[in-house]
């Protein structure tokens, strides 16, 4: 810019701001503002706003009332929260775990077989990422009409017609398969994203290794247990962390789904701050507290991913 | 000999089962939703039907006729590209600072950027929720534009950032010596060779765009306003879904980013793996 071009025709009495601020700060900061509008306003203020909110009595609408750690308290000791906090906090659990390994599994299997070479593979490959691209509103409605309680429900229709079968299941409806049946919904789709990243990584490891094994003897098992996975570790660890984050945070199918019922079974905690917060009690000081206390679970996982990614920016 | 054989032949036994197993559990959930569009009332309810004995488009004649699901496409149309252009024109700046020029505070940046693409969304719903009633964003299709572009131009800036550290700098180096200034290098120079990675980045900011259901149900609550999402569920009457019709609409709106990832998939796919996008 014009700017730059001074610059370099005045050394001498830019060169201070040039030392501090680097040799294109101008056009550079100029480039970034209206991320940094983004960033600051509608991310870190709603970041620093979700802490503060979390120390306050707010109902939607009234104004707000400073009550220091006492939200907190009430999740974690008092009568009314604890309860379903810490219930909330077994669900969410087994809803992240659960759900990774199996997509983990599952996505893993795809990956190998999708990695052998067949006739029609990249057919194949096209026909089995397919969940992933679909909107995920419309997979969980596509999946509560599947589990439908009625005997027009694709599930209890085929247990009807082919097994005879002369109960419904009532997937959702029921506490005891409700968490189980969202589930495999999250499952579903999510599984070709594992399959992808594991593919990608899979097709960058040097044949040599596996001909290198061959004449070692290992056989399949051996060759899958003692190359690729070492190989894989870094995909392995990215996808788990990347999935793990976005597993435990959506509250996309359980909302469609279930809404956290019934009686709380599929209540992991973003629903029940969603719950808490916008649609039921509208305590949104509370809410925004059930978020904040599972934030620290968080930093530990975007601390490795920002450093693995920085690492790999800096490689390319 | 006989070994060989029969390695090959359990090889392919796998591969055959395996592959069949994860084409019917791919399918199967999509063979209802076509289905189902596609069956007359009759056989959804009532004698229902695995396998439709006759089709019928009655289904995609309510969508169109007895709903407003034209004006909820158009307003997702809208806000889709909308929030695309715009996510996009940011993460194209950004990251052309970000991978071209020196200055302090590179690197802070950077790690801003992954780190607020990476932040819970479950930590920035309710301020966000609050944020979007004071700035009277609500009601308002192009309100969602701006509240989209929380989850869209991270991650374009990102994606936009392991691209243009690929082009050589020489390039531009060149071009810099005739004369031209910081901007006319990034449209002359860096952006028509980064032209398909930028598709690429659109595509993905498009489709989370036309996918996101969670703020278009609450933050739209007049019917002219409302994109698809929070159209569908308008078909949900209480406890009465009419699926067929809601099928039909589901159908129709998983074309556009189906149709997308059918057309790009290459690209797609090797985009993903090197920027770990979003799924």
């Amino acid at each position: 810019m014009q700017n730059a071009r001074a610059v370099r025709a005045l050394p001498a009495r830019r060169s201070r701001a040039r030392d501090v601020l680097g040799r294109d700060w101008k056009p550079a900061w100029l480039f970034l503002a209206p991320l940094l509008v983004v960033l600051l306003g509608l991310i870190a203020y709603p970041f620093f706003s979700a802490i503060v909110l979390s120390l306050e009595y707010k109902m939607v609408g009234a104004p707000a009332e400073w009550v220091g750690l006492g939200n907190y308290a009430e999740l974690l000791w008092g009568p009314q929260y604890s309860p379903i906090f810490r219930h909330s906090v077994v669900v969410s659990f087994l809803y992240t775990v659960v759900a990774i390994l199996a997509k983990l599994v599952l996505g893993m299997s795809m990956a190998l077989l999708l990695n052998e070479k067949f006739k029609g593979r990249s057919f194949m490959r096209g026909l089995l990422f397919l969940p992933w691209a679909m909107p995920s509103l419309i997979v969980a409605l596509s999946w509560r009409w599947i589990y439908d309680g009625t005997p027009n429900g694709m599930i209890n229709l085929i247990r009807i017609d082919w097994f005879h079968a002369k109960t419904l299941v009532q997937f959702l409806a029921n506490p005891d398969y409700a968490l189980w049946s969202v589930i495999v919904a999250t499952i579903w789709q999510g599984t070709p994203f594992w399959t992808m990243m594991l593919l990608a990584g899979m097709q960058a490891i040097p044949d040599q290794l596996y001909e290198a094994a061959a004449i070692d003897g290992a056989n399949v098992m051996q060759r899958f247990r003692f190359v690729t996975v070492p190989q894989l570790g870094s995909v392995l660890v990215v996808t788990c962390l990347l999935s793990t984050i976005w597993t435990a945070n959506s509250i996309n199918f359980i909302y469609i789904l279930t809404r956290g019922g019934p009686a709380g079974a599929t209540m992991t905690f973003p629903m029940l701050a969603f719950d808490v917060g916008v649609t039921g009690a509208r305590q949104m000081g509370m809410a925004a507290a059930i978020s904040v206390l599972f934030f620290p679970i968080f930093i530990v996982a975007i601390y490795f991913l920002t450093k693995h990614m920085l690492s790999s920016e800096a490689r390319s | 000999m006989t070994t060989s054989a029969s390695v090959r032949l359990v090889r392919r036994l796998v591969l055959v089962v395996g592959l069949g197993f994860f084409t019917l559990w791919t399918l199967f959930p999509i063979y209802w939703i076509v289905s189902t569009s596609l069956k007359p009332n009759a056989e959804i309810y009532g004698d229902a039907a695995l396998w439709p004995r006759s089709l019928t488009f009655i289904h995609f004649d309510e969508i169109f006729n007895q709903t407003r699901f034209g004006t909820y496409f158009r307003n997702s149309l809208e806000v889709s590209v909308l929030t695309t252009v715009c996510a996009m024109a940011i993460g194209v700046l950004a990251a052309y600072a970000l991978t071209r020029l020196t200055f302090t505070g590179r690197t802070f940046v950077a790690r801003s950027v992954i780190v607020t693409y990476l932040v819970p969304g479950s930590l920035l719903f309710i301020p966000v929720f609050q944020l979007a009633y004071t700035l009277g964003l609500t009601d308002k299709a192009l309100g969602l534009v701006v509240v989209y572009l929380i989850g869209t131009v991270p991650f374009c800036t990102w994606l936009a950032i392991s691209y243009f550290n690929t082009i050589p700098h020489e390039l531009e180096d060149a071009a810099m010596v005739d004369g031209a200034n910081r901007l006319q290098s990034l449209l002359f120079i860096i952006l028509p060779l980064a032209l398909p990675a930028l598709a690429v980045i659109a595509l993905f900011a498009f489709t989370n765009s036309w996918n996101e259901f969670l703020f278009a149900l609450l933050l739209i609550g007049r019917d002219s306003e409302k994109t698809i999402p929070a159209g569908l569920a308008g078909l949900i009457n209480g406890d009465v879904f009419q699926w067929g019709a809601l099928m039909a609409g589901a159908l129709i709106t998983a074309l556009p980013p189906v149709a997308i990832y059918v057309l790009a998939q290459r690209w797609v796919v090797s985009g993903l793996a090197s920027g770990a996008v979003k799924h």
